[in-house]
């Protein structure tokens, strides 16, 4: 079956860019001049080889949110400015732009934002959900002998000693990485995750130049916001590098289901497993793509549906966890009806401040209380009290939070294939970065990527879900909404 | 009374155990042939007559751990891999038999292995110059020969070789990692700017 997946093909135009600017400025030739220049710079770089290209665009979900926040941080920086200001802006935007050119996964990053911004208004939902879903670690293939080199410094033997079998090629790639089918000598079926050698530094260190060149736009209002919200991206990098946090994670979360609630979390096996060499119980099944291929019922679909909507609430509500990996390669649709979860990378842990936030947002979404509502808002977005905040940035994210909340609220089975329902929520997130509401706590990049891949993943499944009902039982215990 | 040839051996591996013994423990530039020869119970003069130089000495030991690398490697080959995969696969065999000398090895690559004379300063680092060089056109053959003649091709490969022998000398990161990438990446660019497809493509 062809993917339609126009939207990752196709290339970046500046053309298309600069029609995706905020509206204000677009048409406005002394800002539309030199940053035509500057992407049109970028854009001719030439890079040799189409293999060289894969090598170098090492592109990770997390630089992709950055480049989110900065694209728009960048062009903010052009509107309502003073002609001094300006120059001074673009002398940084430059740099700023520089830096990320030499960037390979970076540049990747500004083309697929940019596609996802320039494409925006003729976006068919579908195509949404695919970028959502391709926004994943890329890092470049490896062959047979760089794995076996890993293997040998990570694990101290040859993989024939550790393994009765080990597939040679890749049977899935993965954050930072690839993964290789084995079998062990006492004749489990496993999936080792190898991480390509010193990739996480390298992100790291490139993520750390950018927030230094850029240092000198500070003065922007938001700046503090951006740049807490780089650490945190930096931060959560770092995590999801060591792979040893990511058994933990596993194990921990295992426990929370039970056998007849048919969601498997795979064992992790330690004595093969290190920071860069994860090995895991093998689960055989189907990856979203294949499965919905072959032709499910709508009592199948609402199944897995509901079975996705446990699993994300389950690790929120008990877990105090964000699983914001919305990759559908991480989810395998096994036989019987079950549901595998098979990458724990992307764990962001919420810290208690950040849970009474979310508890006094959820207890004034449940009682329906407008005024609870705009002061939970309002802490989300770093303002003192509504009052604080433009009164259109409060209507935008008031009519975000309550599309959020709409399914929770609905009784009965909710359409999450519901075209228009998954489009209102793309556009309001669009129209926040639109009109540069992207001031929050770290935490809302989280929690909106967590939302939306969940919500992207029934919109493709096409399945009915009784939201509610699951919250209300996942929320039970929790004294905080007693 | 002549040695037998056993015995010329013996006293070598002698010579060089001794040697690896104190380059490790007291450093590459501390120890001197006097006190290599001592250590190996020989006369100093014994031991000109093995090794003109203390660089030629160290090369030796740096030689030996490469042909046991390239053992290595034969061992590991399948048959199954490409080009690149060979190239990163002997590259990496030898490092890892190097290793041991890590703390030693900087100094005794650069005074046997030039990157600015045609041919490497002294007899041991020429030897393993064309040797490693002999082992990649072996694998070149064996994948059906490049398009730019080898004498361009072995030049750009040995900078790119000492380059990342330079690199891995100094690399701080956990299992020298920096290095691997490095290797990686280098290899593809080599293997592929061998065609004369990649210069028509990006001259057009």
């Amino acid at each position: 079956m062809n993917n339609n997946n126009s939207t990752s093909d196709q290339s970046l135009t500046v053309k298309n860019l600069v029609e995706a600017l905020p509206e204000d400025i677009n048409g406005s030739t002394d800002v539309i001049n030199p940053l035509q220049d500057l992407l049109a710079g970028l854009e001719s770089k030439n890079v040799p080889t189409k293999s060289l290209m894969r090598m170098w665009i090492l592109s990770s979900l997390q630089a992709k949110v950055a480049i989110g926040y900065l694209a728009y941080g960048l062009r903010k920086n052009f509107v309502s400015k003073s002609e001094q200001e300006m120059m001074l802006n673009e002398t940084h935007t430059k740099a700023a732009l520089k830096i990320i050119s030499t960037m390979g996964y970076m540049r990747g990053a500004v083309m697929k934002v940019g596609q996802l911004l320039a494409n925006l208004p003729t976006l068919v939902p579908d195509q949404i959900a695919d970028v959502l879903a391709s926004l994943h670690f890329e890092a470049p293939p490896m062959h047979y002998g760089l794995i076996r080199e890993t293997l040998l410094d990570e694990l101290g033997s040859e993989p024939e000693e550790i393994f009765d079998s080990f597939d040679r090629k890749a049977f899935a790639a993965a954050s930072l990485g690839q993964v290789h089918k084995a079998r062990l000598k006492s004749g489990e079926e496993v999936a080792v995750k190898i991480q390509y050698p010193n990739i996480a530094r390298t992100i790291s260190a490139d993520l750390r130049n950018l927030r230094a060149v850029m240092q000198p736009m500070r003065f922007s209002v938001d700046w503090q916001s951006i740049r807490d919200n780089l650490e945190d991206l930096e931060t959560m990098l770092n995590m999801e590098a060591d792979y040893r946090k990511e058994a933990e994670s596993c194990r921990e979360a295992a426990p929370y289901f039970a056998e007849d609630e048919d969601i498997v979390l795979p064992r992790v096996f330690d004595e093969y497993s290190t920071g860069k060499v994860l090995t895991m119980e093998f689960l055989p099944g189907m990856h979203l793509k294949e499965y919905i291929e072959t032709d499910p019922s709508q009592d199948e679909r609402d199944r897995y549906a509901e079975l996705l909507t446990l699993l994300s609430s389950r690790l929120y509500f008990k877990g105090r966890m964000f699983f914001a990996d919305p990759n559908p390669g991480n989810f395998i649709f096994m036989e019987n009806g079950r549901l595998g979860l098979i990458d724990y990378g992307c764990i962001r842990r919420i810290t208690d401040a950040e849970w009474d936030l979310q508890m006094d947002a959820w207890r004034a979404g449940l009682n329906d209380d407008p005024e609870a509502l705009d002061k939970a808002i309002a802490l989300h977005c770093l303002f003192d009290s509504p009052s604080a905040m433009e009164a259109e940035r409060l209507k935008l994210l008031r009519a975000h939070l309550r599309w959020q909340l709409r399914p929770v609220l609905y009784d009965g089975q909710f359409d999450f294939g519901d075209k228009n329902f998954f489009r209102e929520g793309v556009e309001l997130h669009m129209a926040l970065f639109r009109k540069r509401f992207t001031r929050g706590a770290p935490i809302n990049i989280w929690s909106s990527r967590f939302i939306f891949g969940f919500r992207a993943l029934v919109y493709k499944l096409k399945g009915k879900v009784n939201l509610k009902k699951i919250t209300e039982n996942e929320m039970r215990d929790l004294p905080e909404l007693a | 009374m002549r040695i037998s040839k056993q015995a010329k051996q013996e006293t070598d591996s002698r010579i060089l155990k001794a040697a690896e013994k104190l380059f490790l423990s007291k450093g590459y530039e501390d120890t001197t042939t006097r006190d290599i020869a001592s250590s190996a119970g020989i006369a100093t003069g014994t031991l000109f007559n093995y090794y003109k130089t203390k660089e030629s000495l160290a090369m030796r030991l740096v030689t030996n751990a490469m042909l046991q690398g390239q053992e290595d490697f034969t061992g590991k080959t399948t048959g199954e891999e490409e080009i690149g995969e060979e190239i990163f696969m002997i590259m990496t065999a030898e490092l890892r038999r190097l290793r041991p000398y890590r703390s030693f090895i900087g100094p005794v690559l650069e005074s046997g292995l030039s990157l600015f004379v045609k041919n490497a300063p002294n007899e041991e680092g020429e030897a393993l110059r064309l040797q490693h060089l002999h082992k990649i056109e072996e694998i070149v053959n064996r994948h059906g020969s490049f398009e730019v003649p080898f004498e361009v091709a072995a030049s750009l490969y040995w900078s790119l070789y000492l380059g990342i022998l330079a690199h891995w000398c100094r690399d701080e990161s956990e299992h020298q990692e920096e290095t691997l990438a490095l290797i990686d990446y280098s290899i593809s660019m080599f293997t592929r700017t061998m065609n004369y497809d990649v210069i028509r493509e990006e001259r057009k």
